[in-house]
C-alpha cells in the first residue's frame, strides 16, 4: 500500500510542476463556461415537429462540418432538408420562392481552413421578411459557438502542448482567436445574426458542469504524459526491477489521476457555487457522490490512455478524440433534454451524459441524494471497466 | 551460496537469438565482468537476471533465490543500474533518490540519511536540488548509479555504466565501483572496454553473438593466446637477412612482415629486445621505432574471434 502513495506522491509533484495542467483543469473551463455560457441556453422548448425546413449543402464533407452537421440536425429551431442534387444558386432560389425557410451552405474546404486557424464563412440564405429567418440565425449562430469553443480547444491544447518555451505565445495566440471565431456565419441579407440570450434561468447551469467535464478528459493528456515517459525513459523497467508489483504501480497512477480530478471538481464546484451562483452545496451529499464516481471514471479513462500511448503526441490524441466524442455525444454542448429521446439514449452511451444527469439533477432541479444514485451507479460501472480494460493492457505490455 | 549461478540461459527476439545457452558463476563479493561487442547479449542477459525479461530456456540463482520461483526474492537482494539513463526528469536529483529509496523499501529518517550518503558519494550534494533534466550527461550516470546503491544492495548489476562520458566521471564512477567491492558488495559489470574489465575484475567472461566464448580471471584468458608479447617495429632499410637472424633468436616465437612494419610474437620482451638490437646492429640495419605489447584481453578477443572487440 506503502509503494501505490509514493507512486501516487510522485506523479502529483510531476503533474503539478507542468503548468499545462493547471491550464487544462482550471482556467480553460473557467474560461469557456464564462465566454460562452450564454451560447448555450438553448433556445425555446419547441414541441413535436414543427421546425421549419431548412436547404442544407455541405461542399466540405470532412470531420469538423460532420460535427458541425450533428450539431444543426440537433436544432429545436429547423430541421435540415438534404439534396445531394442541391446548388447554391439552386437553394438561393427556393429560399426566395419561399419553399424553404432558409438554406445553409458549409463552403468546401472549411475543415482544413478551421484546423489552420482561417475564418470560416458559412453562407446563409434566409427571406428577409420571415421573421423565422431571425430564429434561424440564431440557432445557427448558437451550433457555431459550440463548433468554436471545440475547434479552440483543440488549437489550444495542440499549441501549448508543444515546446515548454512556446508556451506564453502558442496561449496568447490561441486566446486572441477568440476576438476571431474559427466559423462565422456570413449572413447574405439584410438581418443581422443574434446570438440566443440566455432566458431560462441559469444559462451555467448546464455549461459549468458541460465544461468542468469537458476540460477533465482534455486535463488526461498531462497524465497520460506521465505515464508515457516514465516508460519511454526506463523508469517503468526500473520500478519493476524492485519488489513493487505492476498493480501496485498502476494503482499508483490512478490515485494521483483521481486526486488530481477530485481536485479539480472541488476548485471548480466551489467557483460555481460562488461566483456564478450555482447551487452544488443545497445537495452536498449528492454532489460528493457524483464528483467521487466522476472522478473514478475519468480516472479510469486516462489510465486507459497512459497505457495505450505510446508517445507524448499519442497521449494528447487519445485525449483529444474521447473530449470530442465524448463531450459531444454526452451532451456537454447541446443538452440532451432538448436534442429527443433518441439522441438521449444514444448518448447516454458516453459517460458524460451520466455525470451531466447527476449535475442536472441537483442543479437544475434541485433533486437529492437519490436522484444520482443511477448515474453515480453507471459512471463507477465505467469505472471498473476502464480499471479493467488498462490493467489487461499493462500485464500484456512487456515494460 | 554462490552470489549468482547461472545455469543455460536462452533468450531469442524472434529470429535473433540473443542469449545462447549462457552459463556463468559468481563468487560473492567480487567483480564479475561480462565483456563483449555491441549486440553480443550483455544487456539481454542482465534484463533477464534481474526479472525484466523471462529466459526461454534455463534459469540462475541469485543467492539462492530462482529467477524462476522466486522473482521477488530475486529483487529484494539487486541493485540494478540500466544500461540507459532512468530517472525522472522533471524531479531533482534528491527527489529521485528519496522517491527510487522508497521503491527499494527505505522510508522516513534512514531514508532521509542515506539519501544525503549517497548524494555525497556520487559528489552531487550541491547540485541535489537541480532537476535532472538541468544535468550534463556525466551527473545523470552518476545519479542513475546512486539509485542503485541506496538500499545497499548484496548484489549489484552495472550495465555499461561508463558509456558515453568524460574521463573525470569514468574515473570517479570506476573508483566507485572498487569502493563497493572493498564494502562486501558483488557486482556484476558489464563493458564494452577491456580496460576496464582488465581493472576492475576478478573474473571475466568474455561474449559475442549470445554466446560466452570464455571465462576466468585475466591472467587465464590472456594464456589462451600464449604468454606471448607483441612488439612492433620498424626499420630504415629493409632486410631479409635480419628477419631469418630474428627468427633464429632465442624467446623469439614469430616475425611477421608487412609494408615496412615487422610484427614479433615473444616469450618476454624484456628478455629478448637486446638481442633483437645486437642483431640489427650486426646487419647494419638501424630501428627507428619499437613498440610493446604485453597481451591483454583485446588480442585475446581477436585471437577467439578473428575479430577486433572495437569496430
Ligand atoms: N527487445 C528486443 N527486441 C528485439 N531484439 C532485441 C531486443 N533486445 C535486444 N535485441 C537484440 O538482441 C541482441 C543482443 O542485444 P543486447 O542489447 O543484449 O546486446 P548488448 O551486448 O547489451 O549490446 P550493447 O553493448 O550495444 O548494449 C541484439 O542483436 C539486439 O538487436
Ligand atoms: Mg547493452
Amino acid at each position: 500500500m506503502k509503494r501505490i502513495l509514493d507512486i501516487t506522491f510522485k506523479d502529483l509533484i510531476e503533474l503539478t510542476r507542468n503548468r499545462m495542467t493547471f491550464l487544462f483543469l482550471l482556467i480553460m473551463p473557467i474560461a469557456f463556461t464564462v465566454l460562452f455560457g450564454f451560447a448555450f441556453s438553448g433556445g425555446g422548448s419547441g414541441p413535436e415537429d414543427p421546425r421549419l425546413p431548412v436547404g442544407f449543402l455541405n461542399l466540405d464533407g470532412e470531420l469538423l462540418s460532420l460535427e458541425l452537421t450533428g450539431q444543426l440536425e440537433a436544432s429545436t429551431v429547423f430541421r435540415l432538408v438534404v439534396d445531394p442534387e442541391a446548388t447554391p444558386e439552386g437553394l438561393e432560389q427556393q429560399v426566395a420562392d419561399g419553399d424553404l425557410a432558409a438554406a445553409i451552405v458549409i463552403p468546401a474546404g472549411s475543415s482544413q481552413a478551421a484546423v489552420a486557424g482561417d475564418p470560416v464563412p458559412l453562407t446563409v440564405f434566409v427571406d428577409p421578411s420571415a421573421i423565422s429567418g431571425m430564429t434561424i440565425e440564431g440557432d445557427l449562430q448558437a451550433a457555431a459557438n459550440r463548433m468554436n469553443n471545440a475547434i479552440l480547444t483543440a488549437r489550444i491544447v495542440v499549441a501549448v502542448s508543444g515546446e515548454d518555451s512556446a508556451f506564453e505565445p502558442a496561449l496568447g495566440e490561441a486566446l486572441a482567436a477568440w476576438e476571431n471565431p474559427p466559423i462565422r456565419v456570413n449572413d447574405t441579407t439584410s438581418v443581422p445574426a443574434e446570438t440566443g440570450s440566455g432566458s431560462q434561468g441559469n444559462s451555467f447551469t448546464h455549461t459549468a458542469p458541460g465544461m468542468m467535464l469537458q476540460f477533465a478528459i482534455a486535463g488526461l493528456i498531462t497524465a497520460a504524459q506521465v505515464m508515457v515517459s516514465e516508460r519511454k525513459n526506463r523508469c517503468l523497467q526500473r520500478i519493476l526491477t524492485t519488489a513493487t508489483s505492476r498493480l501496485q504501480i498502476l494503482l499508483g497512477h490512478y490515485l494521483a489521476i483521481v486526486i488530481l480530478l477530485l481536485g479539480q471538481f472541488i476548485l471548480l464546484i466551489v467557483f460555481g457555487q460562488l461566483a456564478l451562483k450555482l447551487d452544488y452545496l443545497n445537495q452536498a451529499g449528492a454532489t460528493l457522490l457524483v464528483m467521487l464516481t466522476t472522478a473514478l471514471c475519468i480516472g479510469g479513462l486516462g489510465l486507459l490512455i497512459g497505457v495505450l500511448a505510446r508517445t507524448e503526441e499519442q497521449a494528447i490524441m487519445f485525449s483529444l478524440l474521447p473530449m470530442f466524442i465524448l463531450s459531444s455525444l454526452g451532451g456537454a454542448w447541446v443538452p440532451l433534454e432538448i436534442t429527443g429521446p433518441t439522441f438521449s439514449a444514444i448518448g447516454h452511451v458516453s459517460p458524460v451524459a451520466w455525470s451531466l444527469d447527476g449535475f442536472q439533477n441537483i442543479l437544475a432541479r434541485g433533486l437529492g441524494l437519490e436522484s444520482v444514485l443511477l448515474p453515480s451507479l453507471a459512471l463507477a460501472g465505467y469505472a471498473v471497466l476502464f480499471f479493467l480494460l488498462a490493467a489487461w493492457r499493462f500485464r500484456r505490455a512487456s515494460a | 551460496m554462490k552470489a549468482i549461478e547461472v545455469t543455460n540461459l536462452h533468450k531469442a527476439f524472434g529470429e535473433t537469438r540473443a542469449v545462447i545457452g549462457v552459463n556463468f558463476t559468481v563468487e560473492q563479493g567480487e567483480i564479475f565482468s561480462l565483456l563483449g561487442p555491441n549486440g553480443a547479449g550483455k544487456t539481454t542477459t542482465i534484463s533477464m537476471l534481474s526479472c525484466l525479461l523471462r529466459p526461454d530456456d534455463g534459469d540462475a540463482l541469485i543467492l539462492g533465490h530462482s529467477l524462476r520461483k522466486d522473482p521477488m526474492g530475486v529483487k529484494s537482494v539487486l541493485g540494478v543500474v540500466p544500461q540507459e539513463i532512468a530517472l525522472y526528469d522533471d524531479l531533482s536529483a534528491s527527489e529521485n533518490l528519496t522517491f527510487w529509496g522508497k521503491m527499494y523499501g527505505l522510508r522516513g529518517a534512514a531514508l532521509k540519511a542515506r539519501v544525503n550518503e549517497v548524494l555525497e558519494i556520487i559528489g552531487l550534494t550541491d547540485r541535489a536540488r537541480d532537476r535532472i533534466k538541468k544535468y550534463s550527461g556525466g551527473m545523470k550516470r552518476r545519479v542513475n548509479i546512486g539509485v542503485a546503491l541506496l538500499h545497499k544492495p548484496k548484489i549489484i548489476y552495472m550495465d555499461e555504466p561508463t558509456v558515453g562520458i568524460d574521463p573525470q566521471s569514468r574515473r570517479s564512477i570506476l573508483d566507485s565501483v572498487l569502493a563497493l567491492k572493498s564494502e562486501g558488495t558483488t557486482v556484476l559489470y558489464t563493458t564494452h572496454y577491456m580496460e576496464e574489465a582488465q581493472e576492475l575484475s576478478d573474473h571475466i567472461a568474455i561474449m559475442d553473438h549470445g554466446k560466452l566464448i570464455a571465462a576466468g580471471t585475466h591472467n587465464e584468458l590472456v594464456r589462451i593466446v600464449g604468454e606471448a608479447d607483441r612488439i612492433t617495429l620498424s626499420l630504415n632499410a629493409e632486410s631479409a637477412r635480419l628477419i631469418e637472424a630474428w627468427k633464429r633468436t632465442r624467446g623469439v616465437q614469430q616475425v611477421d612482415a608487412e609494408d615496412g612494419n615487422l610484427t614479433l610474437l615473444v616469450d618476454d620482451s624484456n628478455q629478448v629486445l637486446p638481442r633483437l638490437f645486437e642483431a640489427a646492429a650486426a646487419s647494419d640495419v638501424r630501428i627507428t621505432s619499437v613498440d610493446i605489447q604485453e597481451p591483454d584481453l583485446e588480442v585475446v578477443f581477436l585471437h577467439l574471434t578473428g575479430r577486433a572487440l572495437r569496430d
